[in-house]
């Protein structure tokens, strides 16, 4: 059961460096692909960035979630921390609002935020409760740009 | 690659992108390149200790999908929103039985134009999306709003 008292825990703040490798080996995994060749060239060669418009090669839209996941020890610790039953875990929501392009080079931090925590009834159910935990975080480049707002919501089933 | 969003009207459905079947092979890949190392994706034993037959696909991955889908129709700088409700588990196919198993493996994501607008003194569209497995099961809803 999450542990309710958390709501309004701020995370300690959490530094990304967004290596060129790190973007290749997510962009294959989302790819499905087992080869650098295979994935779309801004995503793997510098020069075909830079002509798509990308100070070097630029992250895929959910990327991020990297930076969340390694926030707080990584998400072992992130589920420890709230007190959340692993074996009942699931993702319910992910939602990103893009300021900025992320690229290869930059360093992004944040802190995530524990914003909201509420249970609903399940269908067919009474008396028996789903948990949700609603995570933030504003993500900021290394000349404190932001550049992204990542809200992460979990639920217990 | 990008499509002309001037040329669609709203209610008018988007491309649509078919993702390879998922295997536990994705799935380990996916976990090592997000750093998600929940047993959930991998470890059976883990699993079945809370009655699940099967690992399932990280829903991040499935998101990660919808992203390609996405990127496929507009350029990652012009994205400026991106979510989704996840709706189901998807469990990956089977090696030893591939043919009867790719069905429930197989995502293929869909989606319409919903709006047209302005704002930040640029031309938006928002598309909602689903994915949806070979069986018709739905994954994931969401939309997109990017500029056009």
């Amino acid at each position: 059961m999450a542990d309710k008292s958390k709501l309004g825990y701020e995370f300690p703040a959490h530094t990304f460096a967004v290596e060129k490798g790190k973007i290749v080996e997510f962009a294959m995994a989302v790819a499905q692909k087992d080869s650098k060749d295979k994935i779309k060239p801004i995503y793997a060669d510098a020069e075909a960035a830079k002509k798509a418009g990308y100070p070097g090669i630029v992250i895929p839209p959910t990327f991020p979630t990297c930076l969340m996941v390694s926030t707080g020890g990584g998400l072992m610790e992130i589920v420890q921390t709230l007190g959340i039953n692993l074996g009942r875990l699931l993702h319910a929501e992910e939602d990103y609002e893009y300021f900025g392009s992320i690229c290869e080079g930059d360093t992004i931090s944040g802190r995530m935020k524990v914003v909201d925590m509420y249970d609903k009834e399940k269908k067919g159910r009474p008396g028996k409760f789903m948990e949700f935990t609603t995570l933030e975080t504003e993500v900021r480049n290394q000349r404190g740009e932001l550049v992204l707002k990542a809200r992460s919501t979990m639920v217990e089933r | 690659m990008t499509i002309k969003f001037a040329e669609l009207n709203i209610g008018e459905a988007i491309p649509s992108y078919t993702a390879n079947p998922i295997t536990r092979t994705d799935l380990v890949r996916y976990a090592g390149a997000s750093g998600d190392f929940n047993p959930l994706h991998h470890d059976n034993t883990f699993v079945e200790v809370f009655g699940m037959k099967r690992v399932i696909a990280h829903g991040m991955l499935i998101m990660g999908i919808a992203g390609e889908a996405v990127t496929a129709l507009v350029d990652n700088k012009n994205l400026r929103k991106f979510s989704v409700r996840f709706a189901g588990m998807t469990e990956p196919a089977d090696f030893n039985d591939f043919e009867n198993t790719k069905k429930r493996a197989t995502i293929t994501v869909s989606g319409k134009v919903v709006n047209k607008f302005e704002e930040n003194g640029e031309k938006r569209v928002k598309c909602d999306i689903v994915a949806k497995d070979a069986l018709g099961s739905t994954k994931l809803s969401g939309f997109f709003i990017a500029a056009v």
